[in-house]
């Protein structure tokens, strides 16, 4: 297999051609915040949570859809990266209902699952001046007799891109 | 185009057999319907008696969405998917369009073609001002005599344009700012009226020429009504593929109402807006806010930049 050397946090790295750089970094025992990327599905760098410091580039990279090539340098840590990082969790959190949906065997502190640990770990939270703007919860529609739709429950899995949509009983 | 739709498809024929193209898409905004009339007549006038081998040559028109005028977000589409912008790389020329590599150009761009071909790069080359060469379609709007699309050297100062171009500001106006570049290009306040327009001059006081769609305020307009307005654009016209601009354009917008702004947060979604967003719309929308914070901190209660 062709392989490829590059410097991953100052730390030389031989990877295999092609291979995301998140996935090289996780190897070596480097985290880097995630949350649409999940192994078994496709790469899709929308979330942004996993955005890293290329040298040269005018942007951050998703590291998630991004594979790395000779010479390449790359930070996980830099401040701008981590900044991007933290601010991603921050916007995401500051949307959805305080009380959200219990993911984590109804830990109230970890409202939002994998967002809520992510935030945890990074010593994320959301500002006044974003709380206050929090959107307001849309309310269920339990209106038809086999369906309800209730958004309050997939805003908090905005970050799953997930919509809950919970089958009523009919009987 | 309206006013000459065979030049359009010429400049596309040349552009195509340059790049030894086999297909073209031509893609038009919803909103056009004159101009899709005239071109659909165009390309039956030019089928019936074809000058030259044609390629597959396809109209196509989208819903009239901002974001589709994104290079990736088009292809996405012309190929019948919802308009969200593509990851690069890869860059369209290596994986565009279903897939193939693609050349991707504006009207205002192919209409050129013919030109300077027919009256050579010189002639082109000869216009400009400070240094800069050839010519730019301005499209002026705002508090000018006469405002429109000017055909005008590239490189001309916005007070020469609306001098010698628009008929000077109109009545009871004096300038205050302008807007160099459309809704991303940012704003710049009248002592910087004197900076050459063209690609890289503007950079460095935090702006671009971008579709060069230059608006111009007066003295009873504010630049954060400007940047306002513009940043509600981009919230309603953000695809919402990513977080840093679907959020950041939607948070900001918000934050932007108040009579003092909060500087620091503003500040914040503007950085991970302009390092983090997947394509030009979030990595633009800054541009805005750092522009009022950096010239015109007297409107929104801030400090002055040292």
């Amino acid at each position: 297999m062709s392989t490829v050397q590059f410097t991953l946090n100052g730390q030389s790295v031989e990877a295999p051609v092609g291979k995301s750089i998140f996935n090289i970094a996780k190897e070596l025992g480097i985290a880097i915040p995630h949350l649409c990327h999940k192994e078994g599905l496709a790469p899709d760098g929308n979330c942004r949570a996993c955005v890293v410091e290329v040298a040269g580039e005018r942007t951050l990279a998703p590291s998630c859809c991004r594979s790395a090539t000779p010479g390449m340098q790359v930070r996980t840590d830099s401040e701008r990266a981590v900044k991007s990082q933290k601010m991603v969790l921050e916007m995401l959190l500051a949307d959805p209902p305080e009380q959200g949906h219990k993911w984590l065997d109804d830990r109230a502190e970890a409202p939002h699952g994998e967002l809520s640990q992510l935030a945890e770990h990074h010593g994320v939270q959301v500002r006044p001046a974003l709380a206050v703007l929090r959107r307001e919860a849309v309310p269920a529609d339990l209106s038809h007799p086999a369906m309800a739709v209730n958004l309050a429950l997939a805003s908090s899995a905005i970050a799953a891109n997930a919509l809950a949509v919970i089958c009523r009983s009919t009987t | 185009m309206e006013a000459d739709p065979h030049r359009f498809l010429e400049d596309v024929l040349i552009a195509a057999s340059v790049v030894g193209c086999e297909a073209v898409y031509i893609y038009l905004r919803d909103e056009y319907h004159e101009a899709r009339m005239l071109l659909t007549q165009a390309l039956a006038d030019l089928r019936a008696n074809p000058q030259c081998a044609l390629p597959h040559i396809e109209l196509r028109w989208g819903a009239g969405a901002y974001i589709c005028g994104e290079e990736s977000a088009m292809i996405e589409s012309i190929e019948g998917k919802r308009g969200e912008p593509r990851l690069r790389p890869p860059y369209i020329a290596e994986v565009g369009l279903f897939g193939r590599p693609t050349l991707e150009h504006n009207f205002e761009t192919l209409f050129w073609v013919r030109e300077l071909i027919g009256q050579g790069a010189d002639s082109f080359a000869s216009h400009g001002r400070y240094g800069r060469q050839g010519l730019r379609r301005f499209s002026v709007s705002g508090r000018v005599k006469q405002p429109g699309v000017k055909l005008a050297p590239a490189g001309i100062t916005l007070r020469e344009l609306v001098d010698e171009y628009c008929g000077g500001m109109a009545e009871g106006q004096t300038l205050y700012a302008y807007l160099p570049g459309g809704a991303s290009g940012g704003i710049l306040p009248a002592r910087l009226a004197d900076v050459p327009l063209d690609f890289d001059t503007l950079p460095p006081h935090g702006c671009f020429i971008g579709s060069a769609a230059v608006m111009v305020l007066g003295q009873r307009d504010s630049a954060r009504d400007a940047a306002l307005n513009v940043m509600r654009f981009f919230a309603h016209e953000s695809c919402g593929q990513c977080t840093p601009c679907r959020v950041g354009t939607n948070k900001a917008a918000q934050l932007m109402t108040a009579e003092i702004w909060n500087a620091d947060t503003l500040q914040d979604l503007a950085q991970v807006m302009g390092d983090a967003s997947i394509c030009g719309l979030g990595l633009a929308a800054p541009n805005q806010i750092r522009c009022v914070l950096d010239y015109f901190p007297h409107e929104v209660g801030a400090e002055m930049k040292a």
